[in-house]
């Protein structure tokens, strides 16, 4: 029997095919869409426990510091919601400075929000506490979008829509993961992979005399500093004040160390975290010249605009993570990096400073579970 | 889905086969009709054997330890991270060897390394 047979059978067989064949030529697009619709749908749920169980875990550390578990569970979903809104860039001649003011508000608000809903909390922990409801409001945020996405495909029916979402989605999952996985290390104050640059400048001011008692408290928000001699230099090593999670505001602090010690300032190095590509190992040092600094841009700005402004060298010593490792509890290889990346402080110096010189050693990161 | 179902399975995609391979060797009237059949049996066998793979199993986080070295001798102790415990922090207790202070040196985590497989 073949196609095109005119038996009975042969036109139900050709009927058959070809019905299959316009079916799945008018609807095959449909059918992908319901698959990838089912997907993303399977990727929502995932984020929405993780959602639902940061929040719990973020109620549970707020209600030990006096408030009841349903005032902070009110409190908290009107906090999910709190947005920033970026500065205009059509004028972009003083964003910087704008972006900076807007930066500040958002963090007075934090602080002003944690004090309200755990009034019983030390200063270390508030900072703790303010880094675990942003770590929920990531997630919470995360979820939202993807869902708003998901829902206006479906409506809409548009297939570009819900095409990109599908396949951001194994990246939006990860990210997820690895801020749901983190926040255990916000709630407890465990140190975090973010935190190796101060963690560094610490046992670096340390092996030269610094202590907690001669580190100079507040140079900028929430960054202070050690003056150590080292090799015959001026090291001023500064870092944010932990242990409690904070980042603070090192790109104004170089700025402010510059203004103060100005002349005799002949080099910047930072040293960070940054971001590994697949396939490096956990912990590799690098290093290279620029500020290694993260932040939104008026920081990084700070810092290059004075090293360029007094012809200062600036460079970068970073130590490669992932996003999981550099938000999650801080690894053992990352913690072993530290020895390596103390000699190339040392070798930049002698070799890129002469005695009597004066340099900044800026450890930028998250001082979560990192003492002074 | 238990091994009934991966058994069922195996069975019905061996049927689904046999009737396949027959169907198209034939010549007769129903040789589409076999070979569809085949097909069907075949994929639902297919179905049932890749059906409710077992996900990842997910590991649970490993332990976040901290190490505590003495300030002048080489003793260094390794504990469960207990509330309140960060790096550079001085313990109470001293060194049980030259009774010196003691100081947090590190908290973190051991992760498994991952396969090599992927190594280039």
């Amino acid at each position: 029997m073949q196609l095109g047979e005119t038996s009975e059978l042969g036109v139900l067989v050709n009927i058959g095919f070809f019905a299959f064949i316009i079916i799945f030529s008018l609807y095959g697009a449909k059918f992908q869409m319901w698959q990838w619709l089912k997907q993303i749908e399977a990727g929502l749920h995932e984020l929405k426990r993780m959602f639902i169980e940061s929040r719990q875990t973020a109620i549970d550390t707020f209600k030990e510091f006096g408030r009841s578990e349903e005032e902070v569970a009110k409190d908290l979903d009107r906090w999910m919601d709190y947005f920033t809104i970026m500065p205009v860039d059509l004028d972009p001649a003083g964003i910087l400075k704008r972006l900076d003011h807007l930066l500040d508000e958002r963090r007075d608000r934090f602080q002003e929000f944690v004090a309200e809903i755990a009034p019983e909390s030390a200063e270390s922990m508030n900072q703790n506490l303010e880094n675990t409801l942003e770590v929920t409001q990531v997630l919470g945020l995360i979820f939202r979008v993807v869902r708003h996405f998901y829902l206006l495909g479906k409506k809409t029916g548009s297939q570009i829509m819900i095409m990109q979402i599908q396949m951001q989605m194994p990246d939006l999952l990860r990210l997820a993961k690895a801020y749901f996985d983190a926040l255990s290390a916000f709630s407890q104050g465990k140190p975090i992979g973010d935190g190796i640059g101060p963690l560094v400048v610490t046992k670096f001011a340390r092996e030269y005399g610094g202590t907690p008692e001669n580190y100079n408290h507040e140079i900028s928000r929430e960054v202070g500093y050690y003056k150590v001699e080292a090799e015959g230099r001026t090291v001023y090593a500064l870092r944010a004040t932990g242990p409690g999670g904070t980042v603070g505001k090192p790109g104004f602090a170089v700025k402010k160390l510059v203004d103060e010690f100005g002349d005799k300032v002949t080099r910047i190095i930072t040293i960070d975290a940054a971001l590994k590509l697949e396939g490096e190992e956990l912990g590799r040092v690098s290093e290279g010249t620029g500020a290694a600094i993260g932040d939104l841009g008026p920081e990084k700005h700070a810092m290059e605009q004075t090293a360029t402004e007094r012809g200062i060298g600036i460079e970068a010593i970073v130590i490669k993570e992932d996003e999981a490792a550099a938000v999650g509890v801080m690894d053992k290889r990352i913690l072993d990096a530290v020895p390596e990346v103390i000699e190339r402080i040392k070798t930049s110096i002698l070799k890129r400073t002469k005695p009597g010189d004066s340099v900044i050693l800026a450890g930028i990161g998250n001082t979560i579970g990192i003492g002074l | 889905m238990g091994i009934a179902s991966k058994v069922l399975g195996l069975v019905f995609a061996a049927i689904g086969f046999i009737v396949l391979w027959w169907g198209m060797g034939t010549s007769g009237p129903l040789t589409y009709v076999w070979t569809f059949l085949g097909m069907f049996v075949m994929a639902s066998g297919f179905a049932l054997l890749t059906s409710g793979r077992q996900q990842k199993e997910v590991k649970p986080p490993p332990p976040t330890v901290t190490e505590i070295r003495c300030n002048s001798c080489d003793f260094k102790e390794i504990r469960d991270f207990q509330k309140g415990d960060y790096v550079l922090k001085t313990v109470e207790a001293s060194c049980p060897k030259c009774q010196a202070s003691m100081t947090i040196e590190g908290v973190y985590i051991v992760r498994e390394e991952p396969d090599d497989k992927d190594k280039i």
